[in-house]
């Protein structure tokens, strides 16, 4: 397997050379950083909203007859939709329209659902946030652990093997795997019985209580696993290759010199430090995590908002397109910003003098 | 053996023993829902947008409606004409605008009469409140008035003569539940059990994974022979058909042909194929213009000639891609948009009228037409400005259409005419074939309804764009004088066999003149697991459709297998309880094995 440099991510974790520097009132800069971090954030959310308005304008082809494309309806009728819809309205009046609601958090009408898309977007978050949380925490553990291991153990069998695994899977369409471990875990295949559900997170007459718990967390084993298997390779290789910086550095050496076990080493000096950077690469990379979900979610009939994108599109609900990618937008935004100064507070390196 | 491979047997052997224990157990309770009720799951494609029904539009939902409401009238089983359903009998009177109903005595699922005031208040609110109007508001374009007379006698008067009124698609709803609702639009009647007069009530629903319903008791024709009928939802027809299979599910209508193939070979699973309410046709520009006479587009100029777009029809061999394109499982179409499924209302091309498979008499056609071969073997335009080549408009990412382009393609080039396709994402490929005219030949199909009155419509003049360019839903940009006064005259016609007679007129047009060529008529396909489904009658009896045709028969006609009394009280917990206990043992079991290594390897780094 080829060195996994290509699919490090091209914002390392440098956070610009400005705020390297380190001037003495540590907590007056991180507040000056913070400040800046978040207008920029504000400013990205901004774009997002102007993104959104006018990208899914682009779209071609006029939504009511889109929307009503199996369904007769008289011309009549389909001006009465144009007009439910805003679309008979000058494109600006449209934008401004659409502005001023997303400030007060409404998101429009789904046209194929007919209720406001906020209200749509809340019921389906749950399983989103359940599912995506799920499966990060499980690929940051395995992705950093195995990375570990494989950094400790490199040019080695356990190297080669474990990083060649997880960009194998890294590269598996999603929708492949999910498909194949639904048929081989959820329906059996010889030997092995199927014992996982083919669908969604909870079946007719679920049981109550604590057993609940138990029925949900069965139907979100296999999701959970898809995610995984194709997202943890980027946590794996970005704490491998961070764990390689280190080994190189005096301090490891000296470690070693003061007679320390190998494991000890790892542990207690290369591995804290290598931490740094990759825990605000936790953080950057959940785009791909989110991206991961839609899919997964479609293949596992998961009630989520990845789904619900999904179902936009075929749809198409502009209303609900546009709500969706929003919001997924600015959960990356978020999430990033965090990153940022997370990366800010945590390294010791920066700020403090 | 390499202590890697070692530990990966290890691991592997880690995980089979810990999977083991559940293969046995949960064969025997997972496939099991509750012991001792007769239950049918049907899985759908499709989630419920609304349980509404002056809101719902998507087939799953109004299914459903069908079986928790009843109509005034419902097809019949046999014939698919128009029978009592809520309204026992009806007259018309003698200038054919006034309807009189008599509404059947019997009781809402909470107790209630069901009146003509309940239907009257149904209708009414659709005509007045245009947040009611979203998903029935044609059907009721027409009506002038709608009173109930009695509680028994419903009144609907019209503007003109409507031979559709015995096939209105609307339930009638509760008024004295919903006319407590305030906001029709946003109002998503989501309270169970839900107040109904069909043969089911639904119970339960729970959004984007399933809706239960139950048999209902009090129903007027008796109780349907199996206690609960769930629909679950799969997002992906793989993992449907993996459900199928296994047993999570017991039946699948509406499956595309590689999924109903899929099913093959499984000795407990029916394969359901049967004629289908379906029609796919080419649409050829016949000279695209607004509804107001402007022309649009751009269009191949040679397909303006009723003769070349017969010509096309010649080369199109429809029994080959019947074999070749829908692997056999469609019927060739010996006629125009609607498919034999609809026996009364189904026209079939015989003697002179029919356009045979025979490139030699295209060739002659277009030979004697003026449209002279070239060199390339392309012909001309008669005036010689222009090739005859033209474009083939397609889905993108549809392996059936990919298929079909290159097989119309191959035909086309032996009658002289070059044919290039054109892959369109759907929103693209709407747009281009129904309001800007930016197409030479498209492909494209329609579902008919038992009442047909709808896809005629999409070929009259008033369809076609207004002037601003919007679409106003036409099929083909078709404007034939003759096929409008055939079309008024059939919206009129209450005699059923009158009407049937001018619909089949305005086929034959169709057909003769050429903006749309049907293909083939898709056939309707499905699975059901016959050790689940001991019974099930389909609509038309003969040969019909399981799910997603009208009514409520093969729903109705259900008989299932009673579940047997099992060790577990539910199921799914059962399932659930021992698929966690498999995980756990995995995790443990993995979580051992890891340990031991640790301890290796610690071992290792001691030298």
């Amino acid at each position: 397997m080829a060195a996994p440099t290509e699919i490090e991510p091209a914002a390392g974790p440098a956070a610009g050379p400005g705020e390297r520097g380190g001037p003495p009132g540590a907590r007056r800069g991180l507040l000056r950083y913070a400040l800046a971090k978040l207008g920029g954030a504000l400013l990205s959310v901004g774009m997002v909203v102007v993104a959104t308005f006018f990208l899914f304008r682009l779209i071609p082809g006029d939504p009511a007859v889109a929307y009503t494309r199996d369904v007769p309806l008289t011309p009549d009728q389909l001006d009465l939709l144009r007009r439910q819809m805003g679309l008979d309205r000058p494109l600006p009046e449209q934008f401004l329209d659409f502005v001023l609601r997303a400030l007060r958090g409404d998101l429009g009408t789904s046209y194929e659902y007919r209720r406001p898309v906020a209200e749509l977007i809340g019921e389906r978050l749950g399983p989103t946030l359940l599912l995506v949380g799920t499966g990060l925490v499980v690929a940051v553990t395995l992705g950093l652990w195995q990375g570990t291991r494989a950094a400790w153990n490199h040019g080695g069998r356990l190297d080669r093997f474990s990083t060649g695994i997880s960009l194998t899977l890294w590269s598996v369409p999603t929708f492949w795997l999910g498909l194949l471990l639904l048929m081989v875990f959820a329906a059996g295949v010889g030997p092995v019985p199927g014992i996982f559900p083919t669908r969604g997170m909870e079946d007719v007459d679920a049981p109550d209580g604590p057993l609940y718990l138990l029925h949900v967390a069965h139907h979100l084993v296999l999701p959970c696993v898809t995610l995984v298997a194709v997202v943890y390779a980027q946590y794996l290789v970005v704490m491998r290759s961070s764990l390689l910086d280190e080994i190189g550095q005096d301090y490891v050496t000296t470690a070693r010199a003061k007679g320390l076990r190998d494991a000890e080493v790892r542990r207690r000096h290369a591995v804290p430090n290598a931490l740094l950077p990759t825990v605000t690469l936790v953080f950057l990379h959940i785009g791909l995590v989110v991206q991961g979900a839609v899919t997964t979610e479609t293949v596992y009939s998961w009630p989520g908002l990845g789904l619900l994108f999904y179902e936009a599109i075929k749809g198409p609900d502009f209303a609900v397109m546009q709500g969706t990618f929003m919001v997924l937008c600015v959960a990356v935004i978020v999430m990033n910003t965090l990153a940022d100064v997370l990366y800010h507070v945590l390294d010791p390196r920066v700020g403090s003098a | 053996m390499t202590r890697l491979g070692a530990r990966l047997a290890a691991l592997g052997l880690a995980l089979s023993l810990a999977a083991l224990p559940a293969t046995s157990a949960q064969a025997q309770v997972l496939r099991e829902p509750a012991e001792g009720k007769r239950i049918v799951r049907l899985g759908a494609i499709q989630a419920i947008d609304s349980m509404n029904p002056f809101l719902a539009v998507r087939v799953v939902s109004t299914s459903v409606h069908r079986w928790m409401y009843a109509y005034l009238t419902t097809p019949d089983s046999k014939t698919l004409a128009p029978s009592p359903d809520l309204a026992e009998s009806w007259e018309t009177s003698a200038d054919k605008l006034t309807w009189t109903f008599k509404i059947r005595d019997t009781k809402w699922s909470d107790g209630a009469p069901v009146t003509a005031h309940d239907a009257a208040w149904t209708l009414n609110k659709i005509m007045t409140d245009d947040g009611a109007k979203t998903a029935n508001g044609p059907a009721v374009e027409n009506f002038a008035s709608v009173t109930a007379s009695d509680d028994r006698t419903l009144v609907i008067t019209t503007r003109k003569p409507q031979a559709s009124m015995l096939e209105l698609p609307i339930p009638i709803m509760p008024r004295h539940v919903w006319e407590k609702v305030g906001d029709i639009a946003g109002f998503e009647a989501e309270q169970y059990p839900a107040v109904g007069n069909g043969p089911y009530i639904a119970v339960e629903h729970k959004k984007n994974a399933y809706v239960k319903l139950k048999a209902n008791p009090g129903y007027w024709r008796g109780a349907p022979k199996i206690d609960e009928l769930h629909v679950i939802f799969y997002e992906n027809p793989e993992a449907a058909n993996v459900g199928l299979k296994k047993g999570d599910i017991d039946w699948i209508g509406r499956l595309a042909g590689p999924h109903f193939e899929a099913l093959a070979g499984d000795p407990d699973i029916v394969q359901w194929n049967t004629q289908g309410r379906r029609a796919s046709y080419l649409q050829l520009n016949p000279g695209a213009a607004t509804a107001d006479g402007e022309e649009i587009g751009d269009g191949h100029p040679a397909l303006k000639d009723p003769k070349v777009r017969q010509a096309i029809h010649h080369a199109i061999d429809k029994q080959a891609l019947v074999e070749q394109v829908q692997n056999g499982l469609a019927v060739p179409a010996d006629g125009s948009i609607v498919p034999p499924m609809y026996k009364d209302f189904f026209w079939q091309a015989e003697g002179d009228v029919r356009v045979a498979f025979d490139p030699a008499r295209a060739n002659e056609i277009l030979d004697d037409a003026g449209y002279r071969k070239g060199a390339d073997g392309i012909r001309t335009m008669p005036d010689g400005n222009r090739k005859l080549e033209m474009r083939f408009s397609i889905h993108t990412e549809d392996p059936v259409e990919d298929k079909l382009a290159q097989f119309l393609t191959g035909w086309l080039k032996d009658i002289g005419i070059g044919l290039t396709t054109r892959k369109l994402d759907s929103n693209k490929f709407t747009e281009e074939t129904g309001s800007t005219a930016l197409y030479d030949i498209a492909i494209s199909g329609w579902s008919v309804n038992p009442d047909p009155e709808e896809v005629f419509a999409t070929h009259l003049c008033s369809r076609r764009p207004t002037a601003a360019g919007e679409g106003g839903g036409t099929e083909s940009f078709y404007c034939d004088e003759e096929y409008e006064r055939l079309y008024q005259a059939q919206l009129v016609e209450l005699d059923r066999a009158k009407r049937a007679e001018l619909i089949r007129r305005m086929q034959q047009k169709l057909y003769t003149d050429a903006p749309v060529i049907a293909l083939y008529y898709p056939n309707n396909l499905e699975g059901y697991r016959s050790d689940r489904i001991t019974s099930i009658t389909p609509i038309p009896e003969d040969k019909g459709i399981l799910y997603g045709g009208s009514g409520y028969w093969p729903v109705y006609s259900l008989q299932a297998v009673a579940t047997p009394a099992g060790p577990a009280a539910g199921g799914s917990s059962a399932g659930a309880v021992i698929g966690i206990v498999a995980g756990a043992v995995v995790v443990l079991g993995a979580g051992g094995y890891l340990l031991a290594r640790r301890r290796r390897a610690a071992a290792d780094d001691r030298e």
